[in-house]
């Protein structure tokens, strides 16, 4: 078995950096619960409340969402509402790290004011302004936490917010079924099935 | 029958920490044997019904697994490092349900070769590994690798790898239908003259006592089981074992010390139910198989006057040795339409570089499985040297997600002394008991040897006729969900925790079986060998119980 490929350098899932152990052992239980709370509300769709972040800061959001998966001939981050999914995850199971976050989405709008300050902000500015400044920026773990909630909000299932309509999944054709029979793909459809070795192993 | 419900009070023979791969085969042969059994489980227990097709659940919200918030672990790199929180999940991962990680695992079921046991031996010792060889041998445990088979469910095709260990009896049923992937790790393979083979696995490819056959939904790779076709202790060993009448088991009940008394015997366990509550479970015998992460601590949180250092540790090596198996992967792109997403994870497997081979350089070897990866969301964040992380490129790789595949180089993992799991001197859990803090650093050989088969992975999908191979990582590993070695068997007490009959050196009525047992890493697929032990150990558990020699 192995692990989930995630991204190491985002703050998300990340407790190490704002907390102590001994702040955590201290305050553990609020948080457990919180997180617990959090998780069983975001469980119920339609049900979490919706709209922690402004509308500017939603814009800015979809802006960059868009450049991490973009669209074209299949649906990108913007079709898929990857932007409502990360307003929707902040307001519940990320709830406690709304600031962080803020935080950091504002140091990359004035960063981005500095580079590019004709542009009145990142989500009005043109196509390739986004992509000349997110080259400059992509390695940071702002960046890093965008694009993992970009790619959640893409992908995973529709009940947390993104993934509107499947459009995330028809984009790389992933079927999400109970029950699949053989074949499976091309390559399978003709298998003449397992010729076993007639020679001993070699030394 | 119905089953067995204990009054408080009541003194069981045996109580068992644990109801995962392990501790689920032992209430099972225990309580057919005619001994009562008791089964403390720290997570719920779920149904089919209960498990879902949630990539994000189960893989970003600790669905099933170990919580960092809830249960935390520290981690460091070297004893001389800072401690450090984990900066995703927590470095050990298991699951924290009934059934335990036979609940969510791939299920790929290998057996150890015979070399796995004397490769001390037989290649000498390595600079900066604590290398030993097992007490026992591949023939002692052939018998209970058939048992697992037979009782536990494994799909497979016997003498199809001309690798393979000798064994005594056929696989109970056919291999799974093969794979794109596997039909393509085939073609590469037999292109460079290896011998790739059927994948052994712990899911039904047809009905088998009382289960039904596989639907290929491909939600295997850490979710449960909705149809109960994935052989987890949950859906097999422990309704068994309940059916005796004999067997209790009890979930949300969270051990925190083992308990002794002044003559030096175990006399039960102490633990939390669901609502806090403390609780004392009297038993005649301890069965430790909390998994290779929770037993070490849960010795170390029993220290005594006796045992300062944690119970049944007077050799100083509980939590030490931790392995986890190595590995690296190579993804490739093809033509056509694979749509692996479809079906279990692997269908063929390569074991032509099991050995370890001197001439490499180094220490180690594998095995190369042709598998689908990660879900989604998991594939989309796969990170690589020259992997597109984001924009067009991005795109366009995800957009070939129908046409890819990925091989996994599986390795081997040295033992290394400091390499542990200990106690926290901080941080607590959410029950107030101290937590664990990890301490991991791949030896060089490990990295050596997932680059090699890394490399190997590549020329086999360039066999196969790749149109684009992205290579993975190989990098130092900081979590797993293998967690080998950290209470090793050995015939010394003074370098062991257990003898080769699974009972610890120091207490006679305390008994150790879980990944924590192996003195050797294997080469990746470690729960088949955990349940051939356990079958192993349960006979001759039940053996001391009738001498009264527990």
């Amino acid at each position: 078995m192995t692990e989930p490929a995630e991204s190491r350098r985002s703050f998300l899932f990340s407790t190490a950096g704002i907390v102590t152990s001994s702040w955590l052992a201290a305050n553990w239980p609020g948080i457990a619960a919180a997180a617990q709370h959090a998780a069983h509300a975001a469980s119920v769709s339609g049900s979490a409340p919706v709209g922690v972040l402004s509308k500017t800061e939603l814009l800015d959001v979809e802006a960059i969402a868009a450049q991490i998966l973009p669209s074209g001939a299949t649906a990108g981050a913007r079709e898929a509402h990857a932007a409502y999914f990360i307003d929707r995850a902040f307001a519940t199971v990320f709830a406690n790290r709304l600031q962080e976050f803020r935080a950091g989405l504002t140091d990359f709008q004035r960063a981005f004011q500095t580079a590019q300050p004709a542009a009145a902000s990142f989500g009005g500015a043109s196509s390739d302004q986004q992509i000349a400044f997110l080259k400059t920026v992509d390695r940071t773990p702002f960046f890093e936490t965008m694009r993992l909630l970009t790619i959640i909000g893409t992908f995973a299932a529709s009940k947390y917010g993104g993934n509107f309509e499947g459009l995330g999944w028809k984009a790389i054709g992933f079927e999400d079924q109970h029950v699949f029979e053989p074949p499976f793909g091309y390559y399978d459809r003709d298998y003449p099935g397992f010729v076993p070795y007639t020679k001993e192993r070699a030394s | 029958m119905s089953p067995r419900k204990f009054k408080s009070g009541d003194t069981v023979d045996f109580v068992v920490v644990g109801s995962g791969p392990a501790g689920g085969v032992i209430a099972r042969e225990l309580s057919v044997a005619g001994f009562t059994v008791l089964v403390l489980e720290q997570g719920p227990r779920l149904s089919p019904s209960d498990f879902e097709h949630d990539e994000f659940k189960y893989f970003y919200l600790n669905g099933i697994s170990n919580n960092p918030l809830q249960s935390p672990q520290t981690f460091r790199p070297t004893p001389d490092s800072p401690t450090k929180l984990p900066e995703s999940r927590n470095p050990l991962i298991y699951a924290r349900v009934v059934g335990g990680s036979s609940t969510h695992y791939t299920a790929n079921y290998w057996r150890f070769h015979e070399v796995d046991f004397k490769e001390r031996s037989l290649l000498g010792s390595i600079p900066g590994a604590a290398f030993a060889d097992w007490p026992i041998s591949y023939q002692d445990l052939e018998p209970y690798y058939t048992k697992v088979e037979w009782d536990v469910g494994v799909s497979g095709l016997a003498g199809a790898s001309p690798f393979d260990p000798p064994r005594t009896k056929p696989y109970p049923m056919p291999p799974l239908p093969v794979k794109s992937s596997g039909v393509l790790l085939e073609k590469g393979a037999r292109k460079l003259g290896l011998h790739p083979y059927p994948a052994p696995m712990a899911i039904l490819s047809q009905p088998y006592r009382g289960r039904p056959a596989c639907v290929n939904c491909g939600f295997c790779h850490s979710f449960g089981c909705e149809v109960m076709a994935k052989s987890s202790t949950l859906y097999n060993m422990i309704p068994e074992a309940e059916e005796t009448g004999r067997c209790e088991v009890r979930p949300e009940s969270y051990v925190f010390r083992v308990a002794m008394n002044d003559k030096g015997r175990a006399t039960g366990v102490h633990y939390f139910d669901r609502e806090k509550r403390e609780h004392f479970q009297k038993a005649r015998a301890v069965v430790l198989s909390a998994n290779g992460a929770e037993t070490p601590r849960l010795l170390l949180n029993s220290a005594n006057a006796r045992f300062p250092h944690g119970l049944a540790n007077s050799s100083g090596m509980v939590g030490k040795h931790l392995m986890f198996n190595t590995g690296a992967y190579a993804h490739g792109v093809f033509e056509h339409e694979l749509n692996e997403y479809k079906s279990v994870q692997v269908t063929r497997v390569v074991h032509d570089f099991y050995d370890s081979d001197p001439r490499r350089g180094f220490y180690g070897g594998g095995g190369i499985d042709a598998r689908i990866g990660p879900q989604p969301i998991g594939w989309a964040l796969a990170t690589g040297p020259d992997m597109p992380r984001w924009g067009a490129d991005l795109k366009a790789r995800l957009e070939a997600f129908k046409r890819s595949m990925t091989l996994y180089g599986h390795t081997t993992s040295l033992a290394v002394e400091a390499n542990s799991v200990s106690i926290d001197p901080e941080l607590k859990d959410a029950w107030g008991i101290p937590a664990m803090r990890v301490t991991y650093k791949d030896h060089p050989d490990d990295l050596a040897t997932a680059k090699f088969l890394q490399d190997r992975s590549v020329e086999i999908l360039e066999a196969a006729g790749a149109q684009k191979i992205w290579r993975g990582s190989v990098s130092l590993r900081t979590s797993s969900v293998h967690l080998l070695g950290t209470c090793r068997m050995g015939n010394d007490p003074a370098s062991s925790v257990i003898d080769k009959y699974h009972r610890t050196h120091d207490v006679k009525n305390l008994f150790l079986c879980d990944g924590s047992s192996l003195v050797t890493s294997g080469r990746g697929q470690p729960t088949m060998t955990i349940q051939a032990l356990a079958f192993r150990a349960a006979e001759h558990m039940a053996r001391f119980a009738r001498r009264n020699e527990i």
